[in-house]
């Protein structure tokens, strides 16, 4: 991507006036079959891997290392799912992660959306330096901060407490980020009228900024959710008791050191994406639809 | 500006608040049995012979109630060091699938010296174990852990394939071994399945096969030595020139590839066998062969089971150890995984013996020898010597010349200093 | 634990000297409406990098007695340490390569599916998929996929005659096959961003350029992009501190082999932080990681002009 692309031009070019205007569907029938076979291949590339992890989850090991070409199984077998819900206290497991995934996704959108309002609303010194500090944050890999962490858990008393477990996750620095582009694209002078009704700004963020932006409340709490639903580590380091336990936490028993049996392992991965996927089609109406009122900055 | 700072408070305030609540939850009470925690990672075909353990243990006796609780064994490396240090760990922990992670834990004075040993069932009956377990978890005298499983490696052989080449049996010296494994290897299947990462390892084996070493009894590299050199030639040939095996797989590429049916020979512990069978795979299992000194030698492979030094139950906790190492106890476990006891008193057991896949096993628990025992870093020996070298001398490399180098690499990290 | 606090605590102070432009009751409710937040990244996450830093400058253990200080001493010994040079080219091969592919894939995705109707919004959704699943079970199953034996894609190489690549296992396809991996796994992503970004550029934009007889090529680079570039901003700030952050995808995949060929720094610092006992060691590791993280992406506001976007 060379500089000059990204580079903003001041006005579009103006061309000859007697080049032929056409609407812009109009040109390069050729390169739209291009374009929609490299999208349909990339649709392939997407998917297969899906088709085929479901498809492996319902197959015996004798048919898998017999038919490594096949995408679907030659014959169909319950075995990797039985042997799933055989091992796994699984409603309890799922409790505990919709819990913790759902209390932490609430909390993440009230607490960021608010810190973003500041960072993209307000006015004040040291915005840089807090704008900065959110963002430092996500520069930090886990496996780094999980000693100090853990033992600041340990002296706080809430290793194997639902708030040990949710407190820390409650806000995210990339949810911040994401609302602070979304906020600034938001018409300044609409906040400007309400404050002149006399409004506060806990108001002008209740009842306008929120309203307008549920677009990026759907793509946040949907990022949030799917992350919180897929960490595996988290809830590992913050509780060792097994009533406290989560969904990927109990499933990962199953990718151990001697697998033998990958129908199990894959059916373990199909169901822990069931969530998700609901999730996923859930809020996807709203911010792929949605978004077209205002647009992400 | 004030009003900040109070914001501010509260909010630290608020967090420790919470603090609060669940800090004083904490308390024991002094009546009824004590309760104990385990941590292990144990997953996989045998589970449910360590979860067996602890069932009838707790059904034994009432003064006594453990909790066992399984994660992956990289959450538990991760969190079992802060765990025991604050003292919010398990009582007892299996701190990782290999043995020599005992003597971090033991440098740190995480861990408890183990003194109820000697005989009967109330004691850890250290006498009876497999000499090399006992040796390797003892440092400075005293003994840290004892072993929770024991594992020794046999060879898996494909009939099917083996019949298909005109062979009769599995091979019982190196030379068979090695002519077989290119016998075997056609167009489409491998004579050997061999791997060399992320894998307990095989290589090895067949270095002491024939008079090689990894390191010596100075913890100092003997990969370089001329022995070691000898020893792994002809297996470096017949990868590279004879493709008796795909070179670089991981350990679970290698079983995938026996299980496909594509290789007719795998060097492998007891929790492969139920996987094979259920792939389809006509199976044998066979001692590995004889070494050129008329010795028998294979790896063995254990995990350790350790008392945090801050327990508030040391009695009961080796209670619990000497329970889970008893006679009685794993010879219930061998039968139930195919895994071979780690008492040297049950190697004449009939059950056993009468067992066509625990017999195997058990009968090499006299020959069978640590992976870098007591090597001081030696999972870093492991993953920045022995690995890295294998993989070079299967891939373009040359033996010589990488043991060398290999053989630096290995005596930085011990420390020895001939 | 009160870095946050006293950190905001006295930027704060100086808020009374505002210009007088901005009203005085902006400032205050500012820190209010982010306590919450930085009250958390500050206990949880700030003050444990600090913590980090300080246990870079000794030989550090978990649970030790003694915790001897060498000050910059990891340091030096970093620069004498091939597996951290190895770790550091691959760390920015594999994030130079899949956030440029990412961007220009994830780019043109989304000026194909930008228009609403019901077969873009499934394709879309396909693209979007692998994104919400766990790095550890699209390793999981890439892993699978990718087995010379059971995997589909040797399978079907293997059916077509075309012989199966180990994939996983070789020096030279090791980091191009990971790469691949994170761009299916991320792509969506990009997409899905880029075209909410689209949807915020005024139509009237287009209709004028159109009417001054621009291409579409030129529609694109004198419109679209401008316009996108807060967007553009975003994510790619974003896949540049995950890219450099990688660790599951390879954790799973290969574990750094074969041969260190994809070891990063977030494994190498994993197996020398837990699997060695070098916390100050594997934490000295993090903070070079830490800066260089925060470099590129100063660069990347810097160069994309964060602040007159607002």
């Amino acid at each position: 991507m060379s500089t000059e692309t990204l580079t903003p031009a001041p006005a579009p070019p103006r061309t000859a006036p007697d080049q032929r205007r056409q609407p812009i569907r109009g040109r390069g029938n050729g390169l739209d079959i291009v374009k929609w076979v490299a999208v349909a291949a990339g649709v392939i590339v997407a998917v297969v891997p899906f088709i085929w992890m479901i498809g492996t989850s319902f197959r015996s090991e004798a048919d898998l290392f017999a038919h490594p070409a096949s995408l679907l199984p030659t014959q169909w077998t319950l075995h990797g799912y039985k042997g799933v819900w055989d091992q796994l206290p699984f409603l309890r497991l799922l409790l505990n992660t919709v819990v913790f995934a759902g209390v932490t996704t609430i909390l993440t959108l009230l607490f960021d959306s608010m810190c973003a309002y500041a960072l993209a609303r307000l006015d004040f010194r040291g915005k840089t330096i807090a704008f900065w500090l959110v963002l430092v944050t996500l520069m930090v890999p886990f496996q780094v901060t999980l000693i100090p962490v853990f033992i600041e858990l340990f002296h706080l008393g809430w290793l194997n407490t639902y708030h040990g477990l949710i407190i820390p996750r409650a806000t995210s620095a990339f949810g911040i980020f994401l609302f602070r582009q979304f906020f600034i694209s938001i018409p300044r002078e609409l906040d400007e009228a309400a404050r002149l009704d006399g409004a506060s700004h806990f108001k002008i963020y209740r009842s306008i900024i929120l309203p307008l932006s549920k677009p990026a409340i759907a793509t946040v709490a949907l990022l949030n959710f799917t992350a919180l639903w897929n960490d595996l580590l988290w809830p590992l380091v913050v509780t060792s008791s097994p009533d406290l336990q989560t969904l990927p936490a109990g499933l990962a028993l199953f990718g151990g050191q001697h697998v033998t049996d990958h129908a199990v392992l894959l059916a373990g991965a199909v169901i822990s994406l069931i969530p998700i996927a609901i999730a996923f089609f859930l809020a996807q109406r709203f911010f792929v639809a949605g978004i077209s009122n205002t647009g992400l900055k | 500006m004030k009003k900040k700072k109070s914001v501010a408070i509260g909010a630290i305030a608020l967090l420790a608040a919470g603090a609060g609540l669940t800090g004083c939850s904490s308390s024991s009470s002094s009546s009824g049995p004590v309760d104990l925690t385990v941590w292990t990672g144990f997953t996989g075909g045998d589970a449910p012979g360590y979860k067996q353990i602890v069932k009838d243990f707790n059904a034994s006796q009432s003064k006594v109630k453990v909790t066992m609780t399984v994660q992956p064994w990289d959450t538990i490396q991760q969190k079992l060091p802060s765990a025991w240090l604050t003292g919010t760990g398990p009582d007892i922990a299996a701190p990782a699938p290999d043995p020599n992670v005992i003597a971090q834990y033991v440098k740190t004075n995480s861990v408890l010296p183990l003194t109820a040993t000697g005989s009967g069932d109330t004691k850890i009956n250290t006498s009876k174990f497999a000499s090399a377990l006992t040796k390797e978890f003892t440092y400075n005298g005293k003994l840290y852990a004892v072993p929770a499983n024991y594992a020794t490696l046999s060879l898996y052989y494909n009939k099917k394939l083996f019949k298909a080449a005109g062979i009769a049996s599995a091979p019982t010296t190196v030379a068979e071994f090695q002519a077989d494994a290119k016998k075997l290897t056609t167009g489409g299947t491998y004579g050997l399945s061999l791997a060399d990462n992320n894998t307990i390892q095989m290589w090895p084996i067949l270095q002491w096969l024939s008079g090689g070493e990894v390191t010596d009894s100075k913890n100092c590299s003997a990969l370089q030595t001329q022995a070691s050199i000898d020893s792994l030639q002809p297996w470096v040939t017949l990868v590279k020139d004879d493709k008796i095996s795909p070179v670089g797989q991981s350990g679970a590429e290698a079983d995938s590839l026996f299980s496909a049916g594509k290789a007719a020979m795998e060097i492998n512990g007891p929790w492969a066998a139920p996987g094979y069978k259920s792939a389809g795979i006509d199976l044998g299992i066979a001692k590995i062969p004889v070494g050129d000194d008329g010795t028998n030698v294979t790896l063995g492979s254990t995990a350790p089971l350790a008392i945090s030094a801050k327990t508030k139950h040391p009695t009961e906790a080796q209670q619990f150890l000497a329970y889970w190492t008893s006679k009685s106890t794993q010879l219930k476990f061998s039968k139930s995984t195919g895994f071979p006891p780690l008492r040297t008193d049950l190697s004449d057991n009939a059950t056993l013996k009468a067992d066509p896949t625990v017999s195997v096993f058990a009968s090499q628990v006299p020959d069978a020898r640590l992976y870098l025992p007591q090597v001081p870093s030696a999972t870093q020996v492991d993953a920045n010597g022995y690995v890295p070298f294998i993989q070079k001398v299967t891939r373009d490399g040359d033996v010589s010349a990488d043991a060398t180098s290999a053989a630096a690499t290995i005596n930085q990290l011990t420390g020895c200093s001939s | 634990m009160t870095t946050g606090d006293t950190t905001w605590g006295v930027k704060a102070t100086p808020h009374a000297r505002t210009p007088a432009r901005t009203p005085r009751w902006r400032s205050r409710p500012a820190w209010l409406f982010m306590a919450p937040s930085l009250a958390i990244l500050g206990v949880f996450v700030l003050w444990p990098i600090v913590r980090s830093f300080w246990y870079s400058l000794h030989t550090w253990t978990v649970g030790a007695t003694d915790q001897p200080f060498i000050g910059f001493d990891n340091y030096v010994q970093l620069t004498r340490d091939p597996q951290f040079w190895g770790a550091l080219l691959h760390t920015v091969e594999i994030t130079a390569v899949s956030v440029l592919l990412l961007l220009v894939i994830g780019f043109f995705l989304a000026l194909a599916l930008a228009s609403e109707n019901l077969v873009t919004r499934i394709i879309r959704s396909a693209f979007f998929f692998p994104y919400v699943v766990s790095l550890t079970a699209a390793g999981l199953v890439w892993r699978f996929l990718l087995d010379p034996n059971i995997g589909l894609v040797d399978g079907l190489s293997k059916a077509l005659g075309w012989g199966a690549p180990a994939w996983l296992a070789s020096t030279t396809l090791a980091l191009p096959t990971i790469i691949f991996v994170s761009i299916w796994k991320n792509v969506g992503f990009v997409m899905i961003i880029l075209v909410a970004g689209l949807k915020g550029v005024p139509e009237d934009q287009y209709e004028a350029a159109r009417l001054d007889g621009a291409s579409r090529g030129q529609l694109v680079r004198f419109v679209t992009l401008p316009a996108l570039r807060p967007t553009i901003l975003f994510v790619s700030v974003i896949l540049t501190i995950q890219s450099l952050q990688l660790f599951d995808l390879v954790y799973v995949m290969t574990g750094g082999g074969p041969l260190f060929t994809t070891d990063t720094l977030v494994t190498l610092l994993f197996r020398d932080g837990f699997v060695n006992f070098q916390t100050g060691y594997a934490s000295a590791i993090s903070w070079v990681l830490f800066l260089l993280i925060v470099i590129v992406s100063a660069l990347q506001l810097k160069f994309f002009r964060y602040n007159d976007v607002d």
